[in-house]
């Protein structure tokens, strides 16, 4: 067996172990489980930092339906988290609808939102795009904000939404499972877009976009539907991480750093795979949680005070952004395939050579 | 018979330079014809009115006798001059997603695209290559790469543009076998070259531009000796060469 | 060869992170010599310009230019002292003007007679006098190719390198550029062509080296390569 194919099935095992583990541990808290004296292996903090790693598998995982298979890394993706929290949030709070009927219309208003958007913007190619899709993302969030009505924030303003809290038993298991749900469905949605048609069509518009047309994909429609894709998949992570925060506004729902860490999770994870990005956005978050302090073990650098942790942890993430665009492009799998990348000889051959 | 594609006078413009200056002419179904003419003569020019790239400042090109100014995607097949594989795919995915599209309404599986690709790789001689990536093959295997991703569209319509450059004698003779393989299919090809030895080698009709107009239009060995094509575009000594041998 | 060459490369090897290229190269050019290179796509002819010019990493071997070793050389010291590449595929600043490309030419050097320079250059290219203000992609692909010979003429060279100079072109435009090419040559300057046509580089040049797969298979007086049998198969298909 090659070093690579080890390496795979060493992958293969651990992501079982993890997702078995994902799955069942939260039936340990159920009363049903106690009852059995069965050990308690989650806990509050557990399953919100669980659900926050499932949010972030559901957005790295679509951001690569538009970045990784078709080659238009935008930057601004977090625009459809924010509009799926809002279209729920606003649905419950306002309109009164029941959060069940309210969640279904998260991912079709971003859907929307990104055909009007992307019919303009995929116009634009490689860092052009990236910037306008930044600027669009933030725009959206402080559009949000900042939209009155007669004196009176239509969306709640700088104090943000409230909503009532789903009364459910277990709330913290269902949140989870819900959102682990919406992981799953993503993965299934890569799964199935990768062996299609139309995820040769995105391939061959990333790989070289004339050639596409002239083959006769629908290069345009194809990207619009590859970018609404991605905003639905974002925006239902959005819908249901409204109702479980039970309070949304401009800083949680629109975060810009969030569009950093969606790309350098599926980068890290391998881009243009079908688990790569949900198994960056695993490691990942584990890093930034870990930085943040927010985990049992911590981290006392010493001259770093507490509360620049967060700051640190913002650092940390765009150095390795970089070390990964330049020793690891393809990802995890770039250490895994053989030969290493990761020395100075390398980087000082990929700067110097030129092509003739 | 009505000609499978009919050009009458057609003109596209850029900034007021006419790039294509009132071209006629018609191609038979199933003929094999060269364009060849001085660079900026408007060759890729006409090619993109053909293939439906540009529209029309004026004239008509009409395919089976359908008006078909600006429209794309209805049979015609190209390729260009500096060859645009999809990288990361392997040889045989790149013509199977010739296949998977084309520019009929044909939407065949993933199965039956995939099927095609391997009597298209077959065709041009790529068989024992296919499960190659792009990378591995030499430039004239990527020439034949372009060319067998364009045939997997069925096209009725094939334009090769400037396919040739950079080979030598010996893969133009390679690459011709496999235009004229291509052409038994019933596609009708257009070649645009500056290598003679392919005009004279597969086409049996050429047509010269010179300045976006027509100056020649007739068989090779008759269309090389005129004066005004050595003028234009041929040189003297080139042309000795070729009546020399 | 009586006098020390120009350029002496020996025991050359080289290529990229994917493997070697080129295997053991050995090759002479004398002062005001015109040498061809030909060889099949592949063979490693643009890769062999491409370490002479510093552009390609050598692993072994030795290249040596007017007596100094110039292996590994930065690009820029190369073109200084006096060895210009003109690149396949012409490779102009496309969005500037054409007298701004030949000017470029000349950046390496500090003799600042750079205005005589471009005259000079303009003789050999009287087409482009009219054009000097255009922007080099709006000419049409002979013109490119002048300036790009004419911007590789600008580093005043001892030696002057040209990858492909007939691709894509009429023949027409290729008999006046090999016109021109000879005229440079007479004026002094050594040229070494690689050329994919065989019979135009193998008509001008005063000496050939074929490549086949990175190695050197056939070198001597061009006359002598042409009526080679060998050569006639594998390139002139005769």
């Amino acid at each position: 067996m090659t070093t690579s194919q080890r390496w795979q099935r060493i992958l293969i095992v651990l992501g079982c172990a993890v997702i078995a583990y994902a799955v069942l541990a939260p039936l340990t808290s159920l009363d049903g489980a106690q009852a059995l004296n069965l050990p308690l292996l989650t806990d509050k903090l557990w399953f919100r930092l669980a659900t926050i790693t499932a949010m972030f598998v559901v957005m790295a995982t679509a951001w690569n339906i538009i970045g990784g298979l078709t080659g238009y890394a935008a930057f601004g993706n977090v625009a459809f988290f924010g509009i799926g929290a809002y279209t729920t949030g606003m649905l419950i709070a306002k309109a009164k609808w029941p959060f069940l009927l309210a969640l279904p219309l998260a991912p079709v208003a971003a859907a929307i939102f990104a055909v009007l958007v992307g019919l303009p913007l995929l116009r634009l190619r490689g860092h052009y795009f990236a910037v306008a899709s930044l600027g669009v993302g933030v725009a959206v969030g402080e559009l949000v904000q900042n939209l009155d009505y007669r004196g009176e924030p239509i969306f709640g303003g700088a104090s943000g939404l409230f909503m009532p809290i789903f009364a459910v038993p277990n709330r913290d298991l269902y949140f989870f499972y819900l959102m682990l749900g919406a992981a799953g469905v993503s993965i299934a949605v890569t799964w199935a877009v990768i062996r299609s048609r139309f995820g040769y069509g995105l391939i061959a518009i990333r790989e070289n976009e004339e050639a596409a047309a002239v083959i006769g994909v629908n290069t345009t429609a194809y990207k619009v539907a590859a970018f609404a894709l991605a905003a639905a998949l974002t925006g239902l992570a959005g819908g249901i991480f409204a109702q479980w925060n039970v309070f949304i506004d401009q800083e949680n729902s629109f975060p810009i750093a969030y569009n950093v860490e969606m790309i350098l999770m599926a980068l890290l994870g391998g881009t243009g795979t079908v688990f790569g990005p949900a198994a960056g956005a695993v490691v990942l978050q584990l890093l930034i949680q870990f930085l943040s302090g927010s985990l049992p073990i911590t981290l006392d650098l010493p001259f770093v005070p507490e509360d620049a942790m967060p700051v640190l942890a913002q650092v940390v993430l765009g150095v390795l952004l970089a070390l990964v665009v330049i020793f690891a492009p393809r990802g995890v799998i770039d250490f895994f395939g053989g030969r290493s990348r990761l020395t100075v000889a390398y980087l000082r051959r990929s700067l110097r050579e030129t092509s003739i | 018979m009505t000609p499978q594609l009919d050009l009458r006078n057609v003109t596209k413009r850029f900034g007021g330079v006419a790039a294509v200056d009132g071209v006629t002419f018609s191609i038979a179904k199933g003929e094999i014809l060269g364009v060849i003419g001085p660079n900026g003569a408007g060759k890729t020019t006409l090619l993109n009115c053909i293939s439906g790239v540009y529209r029309l400042d004026g004239g008509d090109i009409r395919w089976h006798g359908v008006s078909i100014a600006g429209l794309a995607r209805l049979g015609v097949g190209r390729t260009f001059q500096i060859v645009k594989p999809f990288g990361s795919m392997t040889v045989r995915e790149n013509v199977a997603v010739g296949a998977l599209f084309g520019s009929d309404s044909e939407r065949p599986p993933l199965r039956a695209a995939f099927d095609r690709a391997d009597s298209v790789l077959e065709l041009v001689g790529l068989r024992m290559k296919a499960d190659l990536p792009v990378s591995a093959l030499t430039i004239p295997d990527r020439k034949r790469l372009e060319v067998a991703r364009a045939v997997a569209t069925r096209p009725k319509l094939l334009l090769l543009d400037e396919v040739m450059a950079g080979l030598n004698n010996v893969e133009i003779d390679d690459a011709l076998e496999m235009v004229r393989a291509v052409h038994e299919t019933g596609v009708t090809v257009v070649l645009i070259e500056h290598v003679m030895r392919v005009i004279v080698g597969v086409c049996e009709r050429v047509i010269v531009l010179d300045l976006g107009r027509t100056l020649a239009d007739g068989q090779p060995d008759v269309v090389l000796r005129d004066e005004r094509v050595i003028q234009a575009y041929l040189g003297e000594r080139y042309a000795r060469r070729l009546r020399g041998g | 060869m009586a006098a020390e060459p120009l350029l002496h490369i020996k025991g050359l090897t080289a290529g990229f992170a994917a493997g070697p290229v080129l295997f053991g190269i050995n090759v002479d050019i004398a002062q005001g010599e015109l040498v061809a290179l030909v060889g099949a796509n592949g063979a490693g002819k643009s890769t062999l310009l491409g370490t002479l010019s510093g552009l390609v990493r050598a692993s072994a071997g030795r290249i040596a230019f007017s007596g100094r070793d110039i292996t590994n050389q930065r690009p820029e010291a190369i073109v200084m002292a006096g060895l210009a590449h003109v690149p396949q595929g012409r490779r102009l600043f496309d969005t500037m003007s054409v007298e701004k490309n030949l000017r470029l030419g000349a950046y390496a050097r500090r003799d600042g007679n750079i205005d005589a320079e471009l005259r000079n250059v303009l003789e050999y290219f009287p087409a482009l006098k009219d054009k000097l203000n255009r922007e080099a992609r709006t000419l049409s692909g002979g013109e490119q190719q002048m300036v790009a010979i004419g911007r590789g003429l600008m580093a005043r060279p001892k030696l002057l390198m040209v990858d492909e100079l007939s691709l894509g072109l009429a023949p027409k435009i290729v008999d006046r550029l090999i016109d021109v090419v000879k005229e440079i040559n007479t004026a002094g300057t050594a040229l070494l062509l690689v050329e994919q046509d065989v019979l135009v580089a193998l008509d001008v040049a005063q000496r050939a080296y074929v490549l086949e797969n990175g190695r050197i298979v056939l070198a001597g007086a061009a006359a002598d390569v042409k009526d080679d049998p060998n050569i006639r198969k594998a390139y002139l298909g005769l």
